[in-house]
């Protein structure tokens, strides 16, 4: 069970009604800072349950049991919203134009539940002329700019002509549910003064904000383009095992970057001290500091870079992120209960309050085991 | 209707992108938030770097509108002495520092405590403030490469992908959500707390379910713009330079409705599209067709049409669409900001609309260095003129 002094939302209880990633993490996330999370699911289950990839030997959706992990689940097919009446957040990612049916558009909910804080999320948000639109990730992706801008680098270098190539997995689904989750803290600090409110928010809006860096540069003149945005040296680099990533953005990270790859004469061009030239020089440059990486081990040259002041990390693959030394020693996976005799280690929240990692309630639950008259007797 | 952060202070010692993204977002709903920086260290995204193959500044003006700037020299002993008056009047310090590095410059979170009981300090780092690997320095593509995200983006027989500003975007993004949950927690125990943010475990939060995989034992590779259920489902060349759309099919009811829609003879019947195991299995001879057909029409026609029969598709956007897109305007998802030179730039909001969250957004453009001392030494710290005078005589205020 989490540890009650650091978890900084145990006072609060948050319904959530999701069929997909957005709504669903901004529980999790909220969940996992302590909050009681009650998953409303209709009577055939969350449409998530059926999302691939699903867990081998099991028919658990991988997807589904990360983002639900610690919910407890209530079978609820709409009207009765007696449920609301003792939470604090609703999240809740039915299609506008299917609330009223089901008693839980935002009029209902600010009339019935006035202190409660209603939460949309919705992949163009709940109003705008698009808020019906449809939008899958790699929709999202693309309305919002990142989309457009990837591959960069070596992988654009390797394959100038092919369409852009998306984020893995649930990115711009998974910044809704970020923004939610701040939307929501935000009313609830406001709560006080204001009680209950609407809180509207998009998965584009908020993939598009955290790509604010291309909205910038085009208010100075520039279109950004995925060829272009690749860094001059540096980038992604194969090794004789696996990738590393090198970025020098400063003097002394680039006076180490010598050093580690043992002042070769080319390195030591007096010219190259300059950044500017650098800059110029960079195709060259990558030449000789691809050739020198792919002659070696990934674990080498981080460890070496790194105790030398060279920014260099490993392209870790999801098993290496799960065994590594350094999460193990923080404490970044819980183990959880994904189903019958099985327990497997989850990630359980990337920030901590405090010395002690937030720990997971538990793993996704079975459809409909909250029982709310049980819960009340 | 006030702002729901109206009357929350943050000391913000935080610098490249991540930190001041989080600090960014907390202003734009309305907290007041401090950026300190100093002449001779200004914070390096001010400044151009010609690893990027530019000499503009980054996303310094984003992320440092609506904030307030002042100077403070931190190798001046009165220096510590001044940001310790600052944290005393504050909710919230918040840094991105190398961990260790504040706490020896005598502002670590104990340090602080001493000065504000109560106060929340937020460390970001690439790694976290322990752990073996905590002394690692990064930036945004090193996170996605630790954490994970990196390595399972691209295309299935090429390298990995560096993640960029996105990843040091959604760091900051988490943080804002953890700042506001150990304000909640504050209110209710009178306690504050230290807030730590490991980059390179927000990049591992975002594959969460590749993660579980591992856990089982299964390989988790590349897969490019492929859905493990979903074909059609990918970008599409459209008529055009470089113009593509994203199309992803769902159910067999839409994939006849583009198939009518495409017009190719016999493709609505044809049984290796027939259901969506079907189409998944054979999903690249149908992206041929797809692609066929997109490359004959813009993007944005072949959006409309498919969201006209409800499908999802979108065409690539640049900034140049964003930017004059009537729904983000509408919603103020892009915003335009005004500089103190009378630039007018767009820039983006904070990604939330409430109902009852007055005007929120961004208010000003980027501060000059220093520009609202008088308010925040004047006013906020009760200092007289002549003690400003001296400590910038001094080279503490510098």
């Amino acid at each position: 069970m989490p540890d009650a002094a650091n978890t900084p939302l145990s006072d609060l209880r948050v319904v959530v009604r999701a069929s997909g990633v957005a709504a669903a993490y901004a529980g999790r996330l909220l969940g996992t800072m302590g909050a009681e999370m009650i998953l409303l699911e209709p009577p055939a289950g969350s449409q998530l349950r059926w999302e691939p990839p699903f867990i081998a030997g099991t028919d658990v959706s991988a997807l589904f049991a990360y983002h639900t992990a610690g919910m407890r689940s209530l079978v609820w097919d709409g009207r009765d919203t007696a449920i609301l009446s003792e939470a604090d957040i609703f999240i809740d990612d039915t299609p506008v134009a299917g609330r009223a049916a089901m008693g839980i558009d935002d009029a209902a909910i600010a009339r019935m539940h006035p202190n409660l804080i209603h939460v949309s999320v919705l992949p163009f948000g709940a109003s705008g002329p698009k808020a019906g639109w449809k939008g899958t990730e790699i929709n999202l992706q693309h309305a919002s700019g990142e989309g457009n801008l990837l591959p960069n680098g070596l992988s654009v270098e390797m394959f100038p002509e092919r369409p852009p190539v998306k984020i893995y997995g649930h990115f711009a689904a998974l910044q809704g549910g970020i923004a939610a989750a701040l939307g929501a803290l935000a009313a609830v600090w406001a709560r006080p003064g204001t009680g209950g409110q609407y809180v509207d928010i998009s998965c584009q809006d908020a993939a598009l904000a955290v790509g604010a860096f291309a909205i910038q540069r085009y208010g100075d003149g520039a279109v950004e383009h995925r060829v272009e945005r690749s860094f001059r040296y540096g980038g992604v680099l194969p090794c004789a095992d696996g990738y590393v990533e090198l970025l020098t953005l400063e003097q002394r990270q680039w006076t180490a970057l010598v050093e580690l790859l043992g002042r070769p004469d080319w390195a030591l061009d007096p010219a190259l001290s300059d950044a500017l030239e650098r800059s110029r020089r960079g195709p060259a440059i990558n030449a000789h500091i691809r050739a020198w990486a792919k002659q070696r081990l990934v674990a080498d040259i981080v460890a070496k870079g790194q105790a030398a002041g060279v920014p260099l990390a490993e392209y870790a693959t999801p098993a290496q992120v799960l065994h590594d030394p350094h999460e193990r020693e923080r404490g970044l996976f819980s183990p959880v209960m994904i189903a019958d005799g099985l327990v497997l280690d989850m990630l359980a929240a990337p920030f901590r309050f405090g010395a002690a990692p937030l720990q997971l309630r538990g793993g996704p639950p079975q459809l409909g085991t909250y029982d709310p008259a049980r819960e009340t007797a | 209707m006030v702002k729901p952060l109206e009357g929350v202070r943050i000391a913000d010692f935080t610098v490249h992108n991540a930190g001041p993204f989080c600090t960014h977002m907390l202003s734009q709903l309305g907290a007041e938030c401090i950026k300190v920086e100093s002449a001779q260290r200004p914070d390096i995204f001010r400044k151009p770097h010609p690893v990027y193959g530019r000499m503009g500044p980054a996303t310094f003006d984003q992320v440092a509108s609506n904030k307030l700037s002042v100077r403070i020299n931190f190798k001046h002993p009165q220096g510590i002495a001044l940001a310790k008056r600052l944290v005393a009047i504050s909710d919230v310090a918040a840094e991105s520092f190398r961990p260790g590095v504040l706490t020896r410059l005598g502002l670590g979170y104990e340090a602080l405590r001493a000065v504000k009981s109560d106060i929340i300090l937020l460390a970001v780092s690439s790694s976290g403030q322990s752990g073996p690997d905590s002394h690692f320095a990064g930036y945004a593509p090193l996170f996605g490469a630790w954490g994970g995200l990196g390595a399972l983006t691209g295309y299935a027989d090429g390298p990995p992908v560096e993640m960029r500003h996105v990843m040091d975007h959604t760091v900051g993004m988490n943080a804002a959500v953890a700042v506001l949950a150990a304000l909640h927690r504050r209110r209710a125990t009178g306690l504050g707390c230290l807030v730590d943010v490991a980059a390179r475990e927000v990049s591992s939060s975002l594959l969460g379910e590749a993660l579980l995989l591992a856990a089982a034992g299964q390989a988790v590779t590349r897969t490019g713009n492929e859905h493990p259920r979903m074909a059609p489902h990918g970008v599409y060349k459209a008529a055009g330079d470089d113009r593509w759309v994203s199309i992803a099919v769902e159910t067999d009811v839409e994939w006849q409705r583009l198939a009518s829609i495409m017009g190719t003879p016999g493709l609505a019947g044809d049984p290796r599209f027939a259901t969506q195991a079907a189409r998944h299995e054979n999903r690249v001879a149908l992206d041929d067709i797809v692609a066929v057909w997109t490359a004959t029409l813009p993007g944005a026609v072949v959006e409309a049409m498919l969201q006209e029969a409800g499908i999802a598709a979108h065409e690539s956007w640049t900034a140049r669409e964003i930017t004059a897109d009537a729904h983000l305007r509408e919603r103020n998802a892009i915003v335009n900001v005004r500089e103190p030179d009378g630039r007018v730039r767009a820039a983006v909001g904070v990604p939330v609309r409430l109902s009852k969250g007055g005007d929120i957004g961004i208010a000003r453009g980027t501060p000059k260095l220093g520009e609202h001392e008088e308010y925040v030494y004047g006013e906020l710290l009760g200092m007289s003129t002549a003690e400003r005078q001296e400590l910038q005589d001094d080279q503490v205020i510098f």
